[in-house]
């Protein structure tokens, strides 16, 4: 595992000192060259984004983006390893098509390590602490975690009946009843099953198998997991906690387990190599790390990095998110394979 | 009637061969030909033999069929296939053997109507049938498991789409038309003096099947047994909607995952189980074609006008009736019900009677709202209409070339078009993959791939259709366009075009048909700005959203079946 522990942050007050209120000023007062930025933005007259930012949240954020600036977003929203293998597809065919790129932070380095991004360093960036800020200047600092939490339906699981940590998903009485995105095909869940020895120290191997032993149902990602917790085919499971407001407002019946601790992930936004629309790019950037960008993903269920935002969920400032582990190609390549061994073979 | 009509058509005066437009016309149809499908398969073995990423050169090794043949994984693959696509075969031929023989041989009532299981692969995706078995018999939210449980009392879902059975029963289902379609002409077209001589000296009816109908229909089984059983083992709708979540692994799968689920992508790798799929396919096609043949040579089989014997079932005709609408049943009406339940429930659960008061038509504003959706049928829209008319153009002087004439290399058109006949979608589109990506034109990540991908694994089915009605046509009529003065690409145009009109719609239809809703080719060669809905239906799915996914579900197969309907209004008049 990547060893570099950049971006251990503890969720909530503590996290991001640096961040001010003075970013809603910055964000009004534009810097000399932001006019002429503007200017060629608006003549590109759209920008390219491919990510894994949730389709409605992204909508909001055009809402606002477009109002402002009167300039388009064409979203292509895929699960990150898609992302990942689309950027990095595209770029070797030396014509690519995206300007942006925002997913999660494994497959960011990774991209990153394969030249795929420009380097930009937003005026934003300013409001960030240093530790979460990308030293070579390619990535944007981490603006928002995602939670890796348990959900359960609420219809189906009665509030005393909810498992209460990890260790009770093992219980008889959850046995094929819970549901994780396939830790050997999903990157993230990986990265998470990994990252598990935060929690188990050298045991989270055998913790893993003892979990994989329940035969969970196997997702493709976060989203349908929440899905099938929603639709009753699983009663509960691993997926993000976000999904309680995101697809609770629609009326799904959806609550997280109050763990002491949980894993996260941080997301990153960059440029490409070669943007097709460089300077509205730029300006998207900008605007999505500003204080204005993240409080309407705050508002839409983000954990965003900004001080004092938070989604509109229960006890959401109470959550202690732990940063995890990433892994690098190799190294998950070789926990894929062992995951799969216990998760889906076995 | 197989006449030579080549010397008739190139100019008295001898000229050189390349200011013939007759000759230039066959040359330029073998390139394109060649192009389509010896470049792709080309650079499919490529891609498994280097090991460097897509869109890089590099040295050739054997390094990846090391990894895939090392792997033990890869023998449970290969047993899981065979296992999943006999058993999917075998029950589709069950299900087409009883169809046809009540519809041709009985007297039961309705028994025109289940002649139109046909046509139903036109009109309902593949896709859309697999997702909705796994909504009727999902272990925990399948409806059908919901009723039975109720009916029974019982404690647990009685059955599980996610299995192998269960793999083997939607896919069944979905190959049945197939069958039926080979089946059916064969029952039509025997000669029932054979049966009538084992009556007269004494048979049963019992015994005259086992004895006489079912040694006859042997070949044409045959064929529908071994083309259904490769089209299982290179299908994808089914395996991606079960296989996955049940945790099987198939060919289909497996390509899958090494190039669009691993991280990072491994398009080698995915190329190595190309490779071999191909290989596979290649082996069982041929064979079929074997089959075929000796269906076709079969003195049973005439065009004389007449219909079978039928047999008169008694009171069991009801019966007879009632399993072909049993069958019917599993094959469209209970995935269509369950299409139109998911898009007016507002989220999907079991429903129940108060439920079914929430009914809602916003899914269907959500499609007619959302710029996905727009974009996507407009993406279908443009390739089923551009992709259908290069189809059936290439299609059409394809098989006149190969058919009504005998110019020197038609045998290898004919070779040609033979192997995307053969080719896996899944294959296919590893294969352009490895052959796009470095070509300085725009087509790798455009809507063109996807345009070069349709017509070279479809083209074999617009040439069926063409190839039916230009045999019909006789040589007199191009004798006698020549004797007018009319050039090649005269009587072509004047002459034959017109002639083989019927048929060339018919197969516009079909294509476009087939292009409005393809999926396994989309799904590896789509980007966001040229996604068409087939990859659209299945990311509706993994994203759980069941609402607008039957809506647009229920809108595709609406259109198809208005396309449907107009193509077969065609046929008959060619007919």
């Amino acid at each position: 595992m990547c060893k570099s522990r950049m971006a251990r942050i503890p969720f909530g007050p503590l996290f991001l000192l640096g961040i001010l209120a003075a970013a809603a000023v910055l964000a009004l007062s534009r810097p000399a060259g932001a006019q002429s930025l503007l200017d060629a933005a608006k003549k590109e007259g759209k920008v390219v984004i491919y990510g894994s930012l949730e389709s409605g949240i992204m909508d909001e954020v055009e809402k606002a983006f477009t109002k402002k600036y009167g300039i388009g977003i064409d979203y292509w929203r895929a699960a990150s390893n898609k992302v990942l293998d689309r950027v990095l597809t595209e770029n070797r065919s030396g014509r690519p098509l995206f300007d942006v790129v925002v997913t999660n932070r494994g497959p960011m380095l990774f991209m990153k390590k394969e030249n795929a991004f420009g380097k930009y360093v937003s005026p934003e960036s300013a409001n960030f602490p240093e530790d979460v800020r990308d030293p070579d200047g390619v990535l944007s600092p981490i603006y928002r975690m995602v939670i890796v939490g348990i959900l359960y339906n609420t219809k189906l699981v009665k509030p005393g009946d909810a498992p209460k940590s990890l260790d009770d998903l093992l219980s008889p009485k959850w046995h094929g009843k819970w549901v994780i995105p396939d830790p050997s095909r999903h990157f993230t869940t990986g990265v998470w099953v990994r990252n598990l020895e935060e929690f188990y120290g050298k045991d989270w191997l055998a913790f893993a198998k003892k979990l994989a032993d329940t035969k969970p149902v196997l997702a493709e990602s976060f989203i349908p997991a929440a899905q099938k917790i929603i639709s009753g085919e699983a009663l509960a499971g691993i997926t993000y906690v976000k999904y309680v407001h995101i697809f609770g407002k629609e009326g799904a019946p959806l609550d997280y387990v109050r763990l002491p601790k949980m894993l996260a992930d941080g997301h990153h936004v960059a440029i490409a190599a070669k943007a097709p629309h460089v300077n509205a790019a730029k300006l998207f950037i900008d605007f999505f790390i500003s204080r204005e960008g993240m409080e309407i993903m705050a508002k839409e269920g983000e954990f965003v990095t900004a001080k004092g935002l938070y989604p509109p969920i229960k006890d959401a400032e109470k959550i202690k998110a732990i940063a995890m582990d990433e892994l690098s190609d190799v190294e998950y390549k070789k926990w894929a394979a062992e995951f799969r061994k216990i998760f889906v073979t076995k | 009637m197989k006449a030579a009509s080549v010397e008739l058509l190139r100019p008295a005066s001898s000229a050189s061969w390349w200011r013939d437009p007759f000759a230039l016309t066959v040359i330029g149809i073998a390139v394109v030909l060649a192009f389509l499908s010896i470049y792709p398969t080309a650079m499919l073995f490529y891609g498994s033999f280097t090991t460097t990423p897509l869109g890089e050169t590099g040295k050739l090794s054997l390094s990846n069929y090391v990894t895939a043949y090392t792997d033990p994984e890869t023998f449970t693959l290969l047993l899981d296939s065979f296992v999943f696509a006999l058993g999917a075969s075998a029950f589709s031929l069950l299900l087409a053997l009883t169809l046809a023989w009540v519809t041709v041989r009985t007297n039961a009532p309705f028994r025109g109507i289940f002649e139109l299981t046909a046509i139903v692969p036109n009109i309902l995706p593949p896709v859309l049938i697999a997702i909705s078995w796994t909504l009727l018999l999902s272990p925990s939210v399948g409806l059908l498991n919901a009723v039975m449980k109720n009916l029974f009392h019982l404690a647990e879902s009685p059955l599980n789409i996610y299995s192998l059975p269960g793999l083997m029963f939607v896919e069944g289902l979905i190959l049945t038309p197939l069958a039926f379609l080979i089946i059916n002409a064969a029952l039509r077209g025997m000669d029932p003096a054979l049966e009538e001589s084992a009556r007269i000296l004494g048979s049963n009816q019992f015994q005259i099947v086992r004895r006489v109908t079912f040694p006859l229909m042997r070949p044409a089984i045959l064929a529908a047994g071994t083309l259904n059983f490769v089209r299982a083992l290179e299908s994808f709708d089914t395996p991606a909607i079960i296989a996955l979540p049940a945790r099987i692994e198939v060919f289909t799968t497996k390509i899958y995952r090494e190039a669009l689920a691993a991280y990072p992508p491994n398009y080698n790798l995915a190329a190595t189980y190309g490779v071999s799929l191909l290989a596979v396919a290649l082996v069982f096609v041929v064979l079929y074609r074997r089959f075929t043949s000796r269906v076709e040579t079969f003195a049973t089989v005439t065009g004389k006008g007449y219909r079978p014997h039928t047999i008169d079932l008694g009171r069991w005709k009801f019966v007879a009736s009632a399993g072909a609408l049993g069958i019917l049943t599993l094959m469209v009406i209970l995935p269509i019900v369950m299409l139109f339940l998911i898009s007016i429930l507002p989220y999907y659960h079991v429903p129940t009677l108060e439920t079914i008061q929430l009914a809602t038509l916003k899914h269907y504003a959500y499609i007619f709202k959302s710029d996905r959706v727009y974009r996507a049928i407009g993406n279908s829209l443009f390739l089923a209409v551009s992709g259908a008319t290069a189809a059936m153009f290439l299609a059409a002087l394809t098989a006149y070339i190969t058919v009504k004439t005998k110019v020197f290399g038609r045998g290898i058109l004919e070779g040609l078009t033979f192997l995307p006949w053969a080719f896996p979608s899944t294959a296919l589109a590893i294969g352009l993959l490895w052959g796009y990506v470095r070509i300085p034109l725009p087509i790798y990540a455009t809507i063109w791939i996807l345009l070069i991908a349709y017509v070279t694994r479809f083209l074999p089915y617009g040439l069926r259709s063409v190839s039916s009605t230009i045999v019909q046509i006789h040589r007199e009529l191009e004798e006698a366009s020549r004797a007018c003065g009319g050039g090649f690409w005269t009587t072509l145009r004047r002459i034959l075009f017109p002639l083989m009109r019927p048929g060339l719609i018919a197969g516009w239809i079909l294509l476009a048909t087939i292009f409005m809703r393809e999926f396994s080719l989309s799904l590896f060669l789509y980007t966001p700005s040229s996604e068409p809905v087939g990859p659209l239906l299945y990311f509706l799915w993994l994203d759980g959203l069941t609402g607008p996914l039957g809506a647009l579900g229920i809108l595709v197969s609406l259109v198809s079946a208005i396309l449907v309907a107009v193509a077969r209004r065609y046929s008959r008049i060619s007919g």
